[in-house]
């Protein structure tokens, strides 16, 4: 669907945004045509009962189930959901796959996420943005059998509402003449970054559309950047952050178990950070549970690290924080900020040797498969 | 080429504990498969499983996964209305079949 047509364009930067309808349910549906047109929900692991859902196909969302519901509330909406566990090869790969096709349009590309991209126009000789929107969405759906919805505006933070305005399978063009209308109609909570508590706050001050935050707040839509970084050096690059999470299946009272999951998810983040050749100074530990609620806290030491135990270590004297000795958790989290490059030249003998069997670890973890060499206490998160 | 915001190889992301346990839908049984080898892509054609020969009528999807060195190329194939997960170890040489998914 076209929302707006425009014959010619004059505009300094304009971007063109690809959102995947769906992605991980248009995927399965695919696979197997059975599911297409019924309610399908992935849930994040196989237990249908005890999960969430990941993703939702578009029969499923007009009956009220989202991304991040538990998958128990959304059978109690509609009990004959089809379910399928996700199975995040085949997601990746697709995703690679669809970058490696907009690759050929050979205009600035950026990987925003899983499912979104976003190609930069700004001074291309392309005839009209909406024709390579239109060529896009062709060649994606005839090589993978899935839709994406293109978004066009002359910043990306527009160019993505753009794309949501008319999901699935739609290509909206926001430009002057159309600009006050497309932002009359979409409510506020679909713009990025307004989904949360910013947008409660707006909502409550009377802001309702688009248009209302324009009218409020114009640099808010206008200062977004309408062309890439063009040189991104290697500090651009540098996260702020690595981190990693895991809702467990069920309530969790076992110390030890839940020092295994903080072990593997500190060792999921320093492989992170050694394969980006970063180190962090910052350890976060956030854990969650009916008795405890939501608890965070971090700790920065003087000496960064990309060692898994060490990270694990001070994830653990975090922990020693808590009041209630024997918590039940649901949910941890470990995170790594305060990052630099790596110079990390060991001189102790045992730092040497520490050294070598990390890179050791790895070289057997990137040849034989990732997790093929473990920590042997995340034996218990198995 | 923007390719650092955002890199789809979160390596361990793909650990998935319950794929540990046992899986009741899980076949991973060796089989014999008739395949087209065409630039640079592979078409399976019918496989063998059990004595049986099953005619492939459609891949309805293909995707690859890299674990270590070895790259396995996955295909869903629909053969008689019932839809099958099979793969190919290109380190092995070996096709098994996944499972069933339909």
């Amino acid at each position: 669907m076209i929302s707006r047509v425009s014959g010619t364009l004059v505009s300094l930067s304009m971007i063109l945004h690809i959102d995947m309808d769906a992605f991980f349910a248009s995927i399965e549906e695919a696979i197997n045509p059975r599911l297409k047109g019924k309610p399908l929900i992935v849930g994040s692991r196989g237990n249908r009962m005890h999960t969430v859902v990941c993703a939702a196909n578009y029969a499923a969302k007009a009956l009220g189930i989202h991304s991040g519901m538990p998958t128990k509330r959304a059978y109690s909406i509609y009990s004959k959901l089809e379910f399928v566990a996700a199975d995040q090869a085949k997601y990746i790969w697709t995703s690679e796959q669809i970058f490696e096709l907009l690759k050929g349009f050979n205009l600035p590309l950026n990987y925003a996420s899983i499912d979104e991209f976003q190609l930069d126009l700004s001074g291309c000789p392309s005839p009209n943005p909406v024709s390579l929107g239109k060529e896009i969405k062709a060649q994606i759906y005839a090589k993978f059998n899935i839709t994406a919805s293109v978004g066009i505006a002359k910043n990306w933070l527009l160019a993505k509402l753009a794309s949501k305005l008319n999901k699935p399978d739609g290509l909206t063009l926001i430009d002057d003449s159309n600009f006050e209308q497309a932002l009359r109609k979409a409510s506020l909570d679909k713009l990025c970054g307004m989904g949360g508590k910013a947008g409660q706050i707006l909502i409550a001050k009377g802001m309702k559309t688009c248009w209302d935050l324009y009218l409020n707040l114009p640099e808010f839509i206008n200062n977004n950047p309408g062309k890439f970084d063009e040189n991104p050096g290697k500090s651009s690059e540098k996260p702020k952050s690595v981190s990693h999470s895991y809702t467990l299946p069920r309530g969790q009272i076992n110390p030890q178990v839940i020092q295994a999951w903080i072990r593997l998810l500190s060792e999921m983040v320093s492989v992170r950070l050694r394969q980006q050749d970063l180190t962090s100074a910052t350890v976060h530990l956030w854990l969650n549970g009916p008795g405890i609620g939501d608890f965070v806290a971090q700790k920065t030491h003087q000496t960064p690290t990309n060692d898994g135990y060490e990270v694990y270590q001070r994830a653990l004297k975090i922990m020693t924080k808590l009041s209630h000795r024997t918590p039940r958790i649901r949910a941890i989290g470990v995170t790594c900020s305060g990052l630099f490059w790596s110079n990390y030249q060991p001189l102790l003998s045992e730092e040497v040797r520490r050294e070598g069997l990390i890179q050791a670890i790895d070289r057997i973890n990137n040849r034989f498969g990732e997790g093929v060499i473990y920590p042997a206490i995340t034996v218990l998160t198995r | 080429m923007n390719q650092n915001s955002f890199s789809p190889k979160a390596r361990w992301d793909r650990f998935e504990p319950e794929k540990s346990g046992f899986n009741p839908d899980a076949l991973n049984e060796r089989i014999e498969v008739l395949a087209l080898f065409k630039q640079a892509r592979i078409f399976p054609k019918s496989f063998l499983w059990h004595d049986k020969e099953y005619i492939i009528e459609t891949i309805t999807y293909n995707w690859q996964e890299r674990i270590g060195q070895a790259l396995i190329n996955y295909f869903s194939v629909s053969c008689a209305a019932q839809i099958y997960q099979i793969s190919f170890d290109n380190s092995t040489f070996r096709w098994q079949i996944d499972k069933l998914i339909q």
